[in-house]
């Protein structure tokens, strides 16, 4: 496989394989960011041409997928898809509501950081899909406008996803690639989240929490919701509740254990099928693993195989290495103006493209710089950088981040549309906010 | 036993007609959808009680929350108002494209298997372009009703 991976590559018509790998990540990247065809497509074409035009070749190509990262996805999609079943997240959501006692602005906050804390141990889309929905039943129960609130929970999403290895999916390939683990996401990244949390929501007071106010006949409707009717499965929530925190003390040891987080993710998820499917017989069992894998976002996985391959093939030419030998010599080679640029140019470009593949694109050019910066253990400023600059960039627009897109539909269809500009306009700069923070936390802490 | 056997004959719904009306007429024929037809007088489409019921009464955000509904909403005081204004709406909104038909010289079994494979509980009967009328999974079952009652009848 080693031999394969260095071979070179024998491109048709003798033409140069720098060129043609560039031209096919361009066109690929060009067709993803204009969304007309689907991006698992697109990514899969991508992957297709590297291949049969000769840049890689079959073996170099599966050798780029990186099925850790894969693994780790579906795994947790499977468990979410399954946990989520039993309503414990409304009930939590519900509860949280009722603990501020109705009142408009203590129910953002709880929100915030319901969001902020299911984001981190959930993907981004199933916490806003969770959390949209209750949050537009009470602000219509409120009567106040669920803007502010939605607004809110977008970024709590980014930011929150940000703090643990599972929280989004930039982390996710970023450990894998690395071998970072749970626990150096966890002390390496979840200490900023707060701060950016608290400032975040300061300025969301400033701008729309003085202004939110509801009547006591309003508030009382809400202290009537039942939380407990939402849990539908209780028996369901006990087992999946039990094992996501089998998964999540999985990921706390996986060190010691020697595991990677795949295997920790899959077997969970394996496991939590086993148990809600105790005692049923064979055509249930089979209807009720089809509907959990019905609920695993297919195309995110496929984008990804693709995603990978594309990169490999830029990686196999060359062009990474030229990638990373620029951005070396733009920053003259010192630590503290590359890990900045990285973070900013992450966060910028997150803000706008799909942060996926520029995640993919950017870890092997920064794995290109361990020979100028002493070494691979020396990187680690750099990681997180464009750990944090990928999550938070995220806030900068209405397509930063698919969870973005999920609260805008939700809203949308519920008539209230949340539109591109008047969003971005304070969204950017509050986005620029947080990058700033994370700016002086990465350079206190790294540089 | 044939489709025709198990028509149920309904009007079609046309460009600018009431909700009400597609109300009336699919509770008078107990059926779930009605055609509709276009100006030209072709058939175009179809309107279903569900998706008016989705679109004009329910958005997202209830059906993703509905353990938690209850009688102290709001919503529920504005109900007699919502009704008002969903009844009388105008159909066109809510037309949805065409979905598989039937003709009516075809064995009833081969519906069933259609609305199976399509998971849907009734089928267009139309001949040449033509609508004839409804078949309902309900309908089938009444049938089969009548002719097991017919059976056990003595002589």
């Amino acid at each position: 496989m080693q031999a394969d991976h260095q071979a070179l590559s024998h491109v048709m018509f003798g033409w140069d394989p720098l060129v043609v790998s560039t031209v096919l990540f361009i066109a690929t990247y060009a067709v993803v960011v204009s969304e007309k065809v689907n991006r698992a497509i697109v990514a899969g074409l991508g992957a297709g041409l590297m291949v049969t035009t000769g840049v890689l070749n079959q073996q170099q190509a599966v050798a780029g997928v990186d099925f850790n990262t894969l693994g780790l996805l579906t795994g947790m999609m499977v468990l979410v898809a399954i946990t989520r079943r039993c309503g414990v997240f409304q009930y939590v959501a519900i509860w949280a509501a009722k603990k501020v006692e109705a009142r408009p602005w203590g129910i953002l906050l709880m929100f915030s950081v319901v969001t902020a804390v299911f984001s981190a141990f959930l993907d981004n889309v199933t916490t806003v899909l969770l959390i949209a929905p209750i949050t537009l039943l009470v602000t219509e129960e409120l009567k106040v406008n669920p803007y502010p609130y939605l607004f809110a929970e977008i970024f709590s999403s980014n930011i929150g996803g940000a703090a643990t290895l599972i929280g989004d999916p930039p982390n996710i390939m970023i450990g894998s690639a690395v071998g970072l683990t749970f626990n150096d996401f966890l002390v390496n990244l979840a200490p900023i989240v707060p701060l950016i949390m608290l400032v975040t929501l300061f300025v969301i007071y400033l701008i729309w929490g003085r202004g939110l106010s509801a009547t006591d006949e309003a508030r009382e409707r809400i202290m009537q919701f039942r939380e407990r009717d939402a849990i539908t499965d209780v028996l369901l929530m006990k087992q999946s509740l039990s094992v996501l925190a089998l998964v999540v003390l999985g990921f706390i040891f996986a060190h010691p254990l020697h595991l990677e987080p795949a295997t920790i993710a899959m077997f969970g998820a394996g496991l939590l099928l086993l148990i809600t499917n105790l005692g049923r017989d064979a055509e249930e069992q089979t209807e009720d693993v089809h509907g959990s894998f019905g609920e695993v976002e297919w195309v995110t996985i496929f984008f990804f195989v693709g995603l990978f391959i594309v990169v490999a093939g830029i990686e196999h030419a060359g062009l990474l290495n030229i990638l990373a030998d620029w951005v070396v010599e733009f920053t003259g080679g010192d630590m503290t103006i590359t890990a900045i640029m990285i973070l900013w140019v992450s966060a910028v470009a997150s803000a706008v493209v799909d942060n996926i593949p520029f995640v993919a694109t950017m870890i092997p050019v920064i794995e290109s710089m361990a020979s100028t910066f002493g070494g691979a253990d020396n990187l680690e400023p750099l990681w997180w950088s464009l750990a944090l600059g990928a999550c938070l960039g995220g806030n900068g627009s209405l397509v930063g981040a698919s969870a973005n897109l999920i609260v805008a539909g939700f809203a949308e269809r519920a008539g209230h549309r949340i539109k591109f500009l008047p969003f971005m306009l304070v969204a950017f700069p509050l986005m620029l906010v947080s990058i700033v923070i994370a700016t002086a936390y990465i350079y206190l802490r790294y540089l | 036993m044939l489709v025709k056997d198990n028509i149920i004959h309904t009007k079609v719904t046309r460009p600018g007609m009431p909700v009400c009306e597609v109300f009336a007429e699919c509770g008078r024929a107990r059926v779930q959808a009605l055609p509709f037809v276009d100006d030209r007088g072709n058939l175009a489409g179809r309107v279903t009680l569900k998706n008016i019921m989705k679109f004009a009464c329910l958005p997202d955000y209830m059906v993703a929350t509905a353990p938690l509904l209850g009688s102290f909403l709001s919503c529920v005081d504005n109900a007699q108002a919502k009704i008002e204004e969903v009844l009388a709406s105008q159909v066109d909104p809510y037309v949805r494209e065409l979905q598989l038909s039937i003709g009516s010289d075809e064995p009833a079994i081969k519906a069933l298997a259609i609305m199976e494979k399509n998971d849907t509980s009734y089928l267009f009967v139309v001949d040449g372009g033509e609508y004839r009328g409804i078949i309902t999974i309900q309908g089938i079952a009444e049938q089969m009703s009548r002719m097991y009652e017919c059976s056990k009848q003595p002589g």
